[in-house]
């Protein structure tokens, strides 16, 4: 992408073609991470640019850290044990952590 | 669901009377006023429509150096022709091969590009097709009237933060001829979605 | 625990209903609360992920008996009342409900 709202940042914590993990919490409250996709492992296709982290945005007091966003690419196998397909999400950068290879 | 519907709407005599309450009430209060809410609203929708999509679309298919453009930053490269000026969301255009589709969605709401193409079909809003097009694609394109070859590599994508999404489809076999706007008058907006292929 | 917005791969909803309605709105009210959210959110009497929020904390029953800008009155309502910018009851007519 050449969008200069998405290019990768020194800051970003995760660069394309890392493979991530989205967080298993349920959270009670507004989210942007959908339970289908809590859990998975992706991959990081590219920054999607930053913006207010849509958890804390949602109580309205303007208080809401500024995150990455990325898209994050999911075999439908990952997602639901079967599938061809796959399924891009765009998730802010608290919903992933590093899917190291010896968890596998 | 329509207001009305069997399965659960309100009448729309009531619903209607509802919202003319509730516009009153803000205007009494100052927070809103008439002109302002028509005003906010032609400027929010103005140029918005699936005509617009397919502006973009038919430029693509005949401007090498635009459609480069497009696939690398939407926002920018729909500017160039007058469209979503001020928008807040990012648009990322998602290009469709002879080898993969792409189908949009938002599962958790119903994020569209409404700035771009007005707003949605109710399909898109359904919980029908929210739910089961992250699952089974191909089954629900085939609701569409539409059956890829087993081999196309399907992408959904889930419209869960704040880039919206358009796909790009591909150009017909045998429109070499056609002029831009007989081209755009092909593109459908299911195509813009990608529940359909041209 | 999720929400009933959270949708995503839940069975049951059916086959989709395709008819292409090409009317951007189906009724006037629909426009017109589709007006009234556009012009707070402009003026930052709520954000969007608010009134998001409003509409996924209604209850599933309600959510799902709902159609889609009826759920956004519902919301729209809720969140004025809740921020004070109405106070409860200010919308009911006299001798009905709300």
């Amino acid at each position: 992408m050449t969008d200069p709202a998405a290019a990768p940042t020194a800051d970003d914590r995760f660069a394309p073609g890392a493979r991530v993990r989205t967080f298993r919490h349920d959270p009670p409250h507004h989210t942007r991470l959908p339970r289908y996709a809590r859990g998975k492992r992706g991959t990081v296709v590219e920054p999607e640019g930053p913006a207010a982290l849509a958890d804390v945005n949602a109580r309205g007091r303007g208080d809401a850290p500024v995150e990455q966003i990325y898209a994050v690419r999911f075999a439908a196998r990952d997602l639901w044990g079967e599938g061809d397909h796959h399924v891009v999400l765009d998730l802010w950068e608290s919903y992933l952590e590093e899917d190291s290879d010896d968890e596998r | 669901m329509t207001s009305g519907d069997p399965a659960g709407g309100h009448s729309d005599a009531s619903i209607s009377r509802k919202v003319r309450r509730l516009e009153t009430l803000l205007e009494e209060k100052g927070v809103l006023t008439g002109t302002q809410l028509d005003e906010a609203l032609d400027a929010f929708l103005a140029g918005a429509s699936p005509a617009s999509g397919a502006r973009v679309v038919a430029r693509a298919w005949t401007d090498a150096g635009f459609r480069s453009r497009l696939l690398a930053d939407g926002t920018a490269a729909v500017r160039e022709l007058g469209y979503m000026e001020g928008a807040e969301q990012r648009l990322r255009v998602v290009e469709n091969t002879a080898s993969t589709h792409n189908v949009i969605v938002c599962t958790l709401c119903s994020c569209y590009p409404l700035r771009l193409l007005g707003p949605s079909p109710s399909w898109y809003k359904s919980e029908a097709y929210r739910s089961r097009v992250v699952r089974e694609p191909r089954a629900v394109l085939e609701e569409f009237g539409l059956r890829l070859p087993e081999t196309t590599d399907i992408t959904v994508w889930d419209s869960s933060a704040e880039t919206r999404y358009m796909v790009l489809p591909r150009r017909p076999e045998g429109t070499q001829g056609l002029a831009e706007e007989e081209l755009a008058a092909l593109v459908t907006r299911n195509a813009l979605i990608g529940t359909a292929v041209l | 625990m999720a929400r009933i917005n959270d949708v995503g791969g839940t069975q049951g909803f059916g086959p989709v209903d395709t008819t292409d309605d090409t009317e951007p709105f189906h009724a006037d009210w629909e426009a017109r609360v589709f007006g009234i959210w556009n012009a707070l959110r402009a003026q930052g009497v709520f954000n969007l992920d608010e009134f998001r929020d409003t509409v996924e904390s209604m209850p599933p029953t309600e959510y799902l008996a709902t159609s889609y800008y009826e759920r956004w009155y519902l919301a729209l309502v809720a969140l004025l009342e809740r921020k004070g910018v109405i106070a409860p009851g200010e919308l009911d007519e006299p001798g009905g409900a709300r």
